[in-house]
C-alpha cells in the first residue's frame, strides 16, 4: 500500500534532521524541567507560597504586639526585617521587590476602640495581582478582628471567638475594615487606584510577542541562503554586515508597528469589550525607549538563530521552543516573586526578564527615562552580543 | 583577463585538495567554456575568481588585479550567474531587477536605464510585472542572467545556466550570451552540454579532480595528439583469406566486421585503407580521433560515474 511508503518515506526524513529532530524532544524537556523548578514552591504540598511583606511597628504597644503576632501566625505570609526607613521600604514595594508593606501607626492600639481609630496601612506593590491583593487584605482583616474582639473583651476576660464562627457584625470583620488602609502604590491617575489586568498583563505578553519575529526573520534568512541569493549578493561585494543592517532595520520597524498595534488595542478595544483601559503611563519616552531596546535585542537574537541554524523546520522549533523558555525564565508565564530563590537568580539573566521590568518600569510604576535606562542598556548589550555571533557564524559560513 | 597559477584550495574538514596546483589563463574577450564532471572544481574555482573563496595558495590574478586581496575591485566590473535561481520569487522581474541593481551600488538615476538594457537582453519585457514564482522555467534563467548583466560586466561567469528548459529558451539564452560576448564580455561558461560548448565557445578547458587536463581551442582539442584510435565497421564480415591479409597490419584486432587500431598511426591509416580497397571490402562506418567534445570529454576524465 502506497501509505506504508509514505510512512517509511517519513520516517527517514525525520530521523535524518538530527537537528530538528534534537529540538523537537530536548527542548520541550528543559521547559518542562524550567517550568516545574519554577513553580515548584506553589505546588509543593507542604511548603507556604513565598510571599513576603515588610513590618513595621512604631506603635510598640501590647495592641500591636499582638497584631505582629496574629500576622506571624499566618502560614503564607512571611514578615521581613524591616530596619530600613518607611520610605525606603515603600520605595522597593513599589519597585515590586517586595509584594506587601504594612506600617501599624504610633498610637493605634490606643486608639483602637475609640470613635475615631488609627488605621494599619497596608501597601501592595503595583505587580501584585488581584487575587493576591485580595489574600493578603483579607488575612489582615482577620488578624485585626482578632485583635480588636480581644481587645473588647478584654474587661471581661474571656478569649474571642474563631473568627467565621459567628456573624461577622459580631466576629468584628467588619470593625476590621475600618481598621485597614489598603491601596496599591501604583499611581496611574486617581489616589487609591489599582492596577488592571490589563496593565499588569499587557507588558508581559507584549514582551512575548516581540521575541516571535525570530520565526519569520529566521526562516526567511535560511530560505535565501538556500536559494543561493545571498551567495550572488556577496559575489555582488555586498558586506556580511550589510546583510544583517538590511534584515535588522526593517524587522526593527516591524517590531515597533507590532508593538504600537498591542498598545492601542489596549487602549481602544478592551475598553469597548468592557475590560480595563491600557493607561500608558507618564513617559512617553521611556515608553519609546524600552521599545526600541526590546526590539533590537528581539531582532539581534532572531539574526543569530537564524545564522545558527540550517534548515527553517530547526528555525521555527527553536525559535519557538526557546521563546517559551526565556518566558518561563523571565517571569512572563510565572511572576518571578513566586520561583524559588534559585530561578529567580537565574531569571536576572533573562532578556525577557529585563523586557519585563522595564515595561512594568513604565505601566505600572510610572517610571521614567531614569528607571528604564538600566533595563535597557541591558537589553541594547545582548542585542549588540547576538549580532556579533550572528556575523561571527555569517563569516565562517562563508568560508565552507 | 584571468591568470592562475599554482592554485590550490580545500574546503575546512575535507580529505582532499578540492582545486590541486590549477595553473590556467583565459585571454580577455573569450567566450571560455569550463568543463568538468560532477565534483571536479569548477564551482570552487568561480568562488574563488567571483571572490566569494579566498584561496589556501597559489596566485590569481583577474584583470591584473590578484585576489582575494582586490576582490572588491574585481566583483565591481565581474558577475556570477549562478546555476541556481538566485532571486526572490515574491518580488516580480523588475522589482527583482531594481533590487539587485541597488544592492550593485548603481546609482539611482542609472537604475532605470540598467535595467531596461538587462530586461531587453533577456527578452523579458512582456514579463516585468509578473512574480518571479509565476515564471517558466525558461523565464526563470533569463531573469537569473539579466541581473548578472546589470553592473555591465567586463567578466561574466555563467554556471550552466541553460539547466532544465526547453529548447526554445535555451536557443535564446545562447544567442543571447554569444551576443553579450561578442560586446566585448569576457565570459566564463560551465556547462554539461557538450554540444552548448562545441557551439559557443572558442576556448575550452577541460577539468578534473580539481586539475587542468586539457585547453585549447575545440579544433585543438579533437585533433589532439597523434595516437588516436581508428575503429572501421565494415558492411560484410571478411573472409577467411581476407582476414589474413588484414593481420598484416601490425595492431589491427579484428571481431567480425569490425577493426580497430589503438593509436593508429597516419601510415597505418593508409595501409589499412589501401588494403580495404585492394580486397574490395566496403566501408560502412569509420571513426579516427576524437568525433566530438563528448568523446574527448570521457576520454580525458574517464568514463566511471562519479559522485
Amino acid at each position: 500500500m502506497p501509505v506504508f511508503a509514505l510512512i517509511g518515506k517519513e520516517w527517514k526524513l525525520l530521523l535524518r534532521d538530527w537537528h530538528a529532530l534534537l529540538l523537537l524532544f530536548a527542548m520541550p524537556a528543559v521547559f518542562i524541567l524550567v517550568m516545574s523548578l519554577a513553580l515548584q514552591d506553589q505546588f509543593a504540598a507542604h511548603q507556604r507560597v513565598n510571599i513576603h511583606y515588610y513590618l513595621v511597628d512604631e506603635d510598640q504597644s501590647a495592641v500591636s504586639r499582638a497584631l505582629v503576632q496574629q500576622l506571624d501566625d499566618m502560614k503564607d505570609f512571611s514578615a521581613l526585617p524591616s530596619g530600613a526607613p518607611v520610605a525606603k521600604l515603600l520605595d522597593l514595594v513599589r519597585n515590586d521587590r517586595t509584594q506587601f508593606l504594612v506600617r501599624i501607626p504610633a498610637g493605634f492600639g490606643k486608639a483602637m476602640l475609640t470613635a475615631r481609630p488609627s488605621q494599619l496601612e497596608m501597601r501592595a506593590g503595583p505587580g501584585v495581582e488581584p487575587a493576591m491583593y485580595e489574600l493578603f487584605a483579607a488575612a489582615l482583616r482577620s488578624a485585626l478582628a482578632h485583635v480588636y474582639l480581644r481587645q473588647l473583651m478584654a474587661p471581661l476576660d474571656t478569649q474571642p471567638p474563631v473568627a467565621g464562627s459567628v456573624p461577622a457584625e459580631a466576629s468584628g470583620l467588619s470593625v476590621a475594615d475600618k481598621l485597614l488602609n489598603a491601596q496599591s502604590l501604583y499611581q496611574a491617575g486617581s489616589e487609591n487606584q489599582r492596577p488592571s489586568s490589563v496593565q499588569q498583563n499587557v507588558p508581559a505578553w507584549l514582551l512575548f510577542a516581540m521575541f516571535f519575529i525570530a520565526i519569520p526573520l529566521s526562516t526567511t534568512w535560511v530560505q535565501e541562503r538556500q536559494q543561493g541569493t545571498y551567495a550572488r549578493l556577496r559575489s555582488m561585494g555586498v558586506r556580511p554586515g550589510d546583510l544583517l543592517l538590511g534584515k535588522l532595520l526593517p524587522y526593527l520597524g516591524i517590531n515597533l508597528l507590532q508593538v504600537a498595534l498591542m498598545l492601542a488595542i489596549g487602549v481602544f478595544v478592551v475598553p469597548l469589550l468592557g475590560g480595563g483601559r491600557l493607561a500608558l503611563g507618564h513617559s512617553p519616552l521611556a515608553l519609546c525607549l524600552m521599545a526600541l531596546a526590546v526590539s533590537f535585542a528581539s531582532v539581534a537574537y532572531a539574526l543569530l538563530i537564524a545564522n545558527m541554524v540550517t534548515t527553517s523546520e530547526q528555525a521555527t522549533i527553536f525559535t519557538g521552543v526557546a521563546n517559551l523558555l526565556m518566558a518561563a525564565i523571565g517571569g512572563i508565564m510565572v511572576p518571578r516573586f513566586l520561583m524559588p530563590a534559585a530561578m529567580q537568580t537565574l531569571s536576572q539573566y533573562s532578556p525577557m526578564a529585563w523586557g519585563l521590568e522595564g515595561f512594568l518600569d513604565v505601566f505600572l510604576r510610572q517610571g521614567g527615562l531614569g528607571e528604564v535606562v538600566p533595563e535597557a542598556a541591558r537589553l541594547f548589550g545582548f542585542g549588540l552580543i547576538c549580532l556579533l555571533v550572528a556575523g561571527i557564524l555569517l563569516g565562517a559560513r562563508q568560508r565552507k | 583577463m584571468i591568470q592562475i597559477e599554482d592554485l590550490r584550495f580545500r574546503y575546512p574538514g575535507a580529505g582532499r585538495d578540492a582545486i590541486g596546483g590549477l595553473s590556467l589563463r583565459i585571454r580577455e574577450g573569450s567566450l571560455f567554456g569550463l568543463l568538468g564532471p560532477n565534483g571536479s572544481g569548477k564551482t570552487t574555482l568561480i568562488s574563488i575568481l567571483t571572490g566569494l573563496l579566498s584561496a589556501a595558495s597559489g596566485r590569481v590574478l583577474v584583470d591584473g588585479k590578484a585576489l582575494p586581496a582586490r576582490a572588491r575591485e574585481v566583483q565591481a566590473f565581474c558577475a556570477l550567474v549562478p546555476q541556481e535561481y538566485a532571486f526572490y520569487p515574491r518580488l516580480n522581474v523588475i522589482e527583482n531587477l531594481r533590487f539587485f541593481a541597488g544592492a550593485l551600488g548603481i546609482p539611482v538615476t542609472a537604475v532605470k536605464a540598467r535595467v531596461e538594457e538587462a530586461l531587453g537582453v533577456a527578452g523579458l519585457d512582456a514579463f516585468q510585472t509578473t512574480r518571479a514564482a509565476h515564471l517558466s522555467g525558461g523565464l526563470k534563467r533569463r531573469l537569473n542572467l539579466a541581473i548578472g548583466l546589470l553592473n555591465r560586466p567586463r567578466l561574466l561567469f555563467l554556471d550552466e545556466p541553460t539547466v532544465g528548459i526547453d529548447p526554445q529558451s535555451r536557443r535564446f539564452i545562447l544567442e543571447a550570451i554569444k551576443r553579450i560576448n561578442q560586446h566585448g564580455t569576457t565570459v566564463v561558461y560551465t556547462s554539461h552540454y557538450m554540444d552548448e560548448v562545441e557551439l559557443l565557445c572558442d576556448e575550452i578547458g577541460v577539468l578534473d579532480s580539481g586539475r587542468l587536463l586539457a585547453q585549447g581551442t575545440l579544433e585543438q582539442l579533437l585533433q589532439g595528439d597523434s595516437g588516436h584510435s581508428l575503429i572501421v565497421s565494415l558492411s560484410a564480415a571478411p573472409s577467411l583469406p581476407q582476414q589474413a591479409h588484414l593481420s598484416e597490419i601490425s595492431g589491427l584486432e579484428t571481431d567480425q566486421n569490425r577493426l580497430r587500431i589503438e593509436s593508429c598511426t597516419d601510415a597505418q591509416l593508409k595501409q589499412l585503407v589501401a588494403l580495404l580497397a585492394g580486397e574490395k571490402l566496403g566501408i560502412a562506418r569509420m571513426q579516427y580521433g576524437y568525433g566530438n567534445l563528448e568523446e574527448l570529454f570521457l576520454h580525458l576524465t574517464g568514463r566511471q560515474l562519479r559522485d
